[in-house]
């Protein structure tokens, strides 16, 4: 059997490892897909290498994999908690996908996250503060109707961060697996 | 080369992403076949060719969104293999997409001849 040569086993490795977001029943029928193709090609009397190079990098394989499943998820109702995961992987996704993904995929998450959470604190705080419930070193000689604008306002930037972060991961993962098909014909086309 | 500049390399791509899924399906009509045929059918296809990193992910995305199965059956040599099917969503969706096709390429053939005719 040619199944145990080892550019095959690393590659296969590499390839699972970055599957490891796949439920396990999709992965291990993805990887003994694959492993047939390479089995297949081999038999017709193809070179190894020749193969794999035909494959392209398994990180490339295993992001089409990913892209194709994460957009395209099951028709099967799902609850919401279900496709926040899903949106964070895809998230992640993007985020390691290169230095300027990764960029604006923290700083928007971290605003996002950051700004909703203070801009609520605050309000409460403001409320608080109005019954005169916080001490004074809290609250600073501030009035509290200040903070009780201002929360909501906070709140509000957060919020719009987050509605960005959702519209840039859409529209990212529509505009990777635009190019996916572009990285494959090099190899095919001639 | 058939591409000869980036805009219609891209041009090229968007369009051949849409096909495939439709040529995958059409391959399928007639009988059950694994990955690496349908592979090997799709590069015979001359323009249509298409890498394995595209199809793979493309034909576990239509099983997941129930247009194909799969089976396992054991080939002559080798381990076994995981053959695809049609399922009866995926002949549904076959016959949309052909008729869809259809409409386009006559209103691209009719586009043509009017700018043949003037």
């Amino acid at each position: 059997m040619t199944d145990a040569h080892p550019l095959i086993e690393r590659y296969l490795t590499r390839l699972d490892a970055g599957l490891k977001d796949l439920p396990a029943a999709e992965r291990s029928e993805v990887l003994g897909e694959i492993r047939n193709h390479i089995a297949e090609a081999a038999a017709s009397g193809k070179p190894i290498d020749a193969v794999l190079s035909s494959l392209g990098s398994a990180d490339d394989l295993a992001r089409g994999y990913a892209i194709e499943l994460l957009l395209n998820p099951p028709p099967a109702g799902q609850p919401a908690e279900r496709r926040t995961g899903r949106f964070l992987k895809l998230a992640g996704l993007i985020a390691v996908g290169s230095l300027p993904t990764f960029i604006v995929v923290v700083v928007l998450g971290s605003i996002g996250v950051s700004f909703t959470a203070a801009g609520i604190v605050v309000f409460l705080a403001g409320i608080l503060a109005a019954f005169g419930a916080l001490p004074n070193y809290v609250t600073m000689d501030t009035a509290p109707w200040v903070a009780v604008l201002i929360g909501p306002a906070v709140a509000i930037l957060g919020a719009l961060a987050l509605v960005l972060l959702v519209w840039y991961v859409k529209f990212t993962a529509r505009l990777v697996r635009r190019v996916v098909p572009r990285l494959a014909p090099a190899g095919a086309s001639r | 080369m058939s591409v000869t500049s980036p805009a219609i390399g891209e041009w090229t791509s968007q369009l051949r992403r849409g096909v495939l899924e439709l040529c995958i399906l059409q391959l399928l009509k007639r009988s059950a076949s694994y990955g690496y045929e349908i592979v090997t059918m799709l590069e015979s296809l001359g323009p249509l060719a298409a890498g394995e990193n595209t199809v793979y992910p493309l034909l576990r995305r239509l099983k997941t969104e129930g247009l194909l199965e799969t089976f396992m059956q054991e080939s002559p040599a080798g381990p076994p293999r995981q053959y695809y099917r049609l399922t009866s969503d995926g002949r549904r969706r076959l016959t949309t997409l052909e008729k869809e096709w259809d409409a386009m390429v006559s209103a691209v053939e009719r586009a043509r001849r009017t700018g043949a005719g003037s």
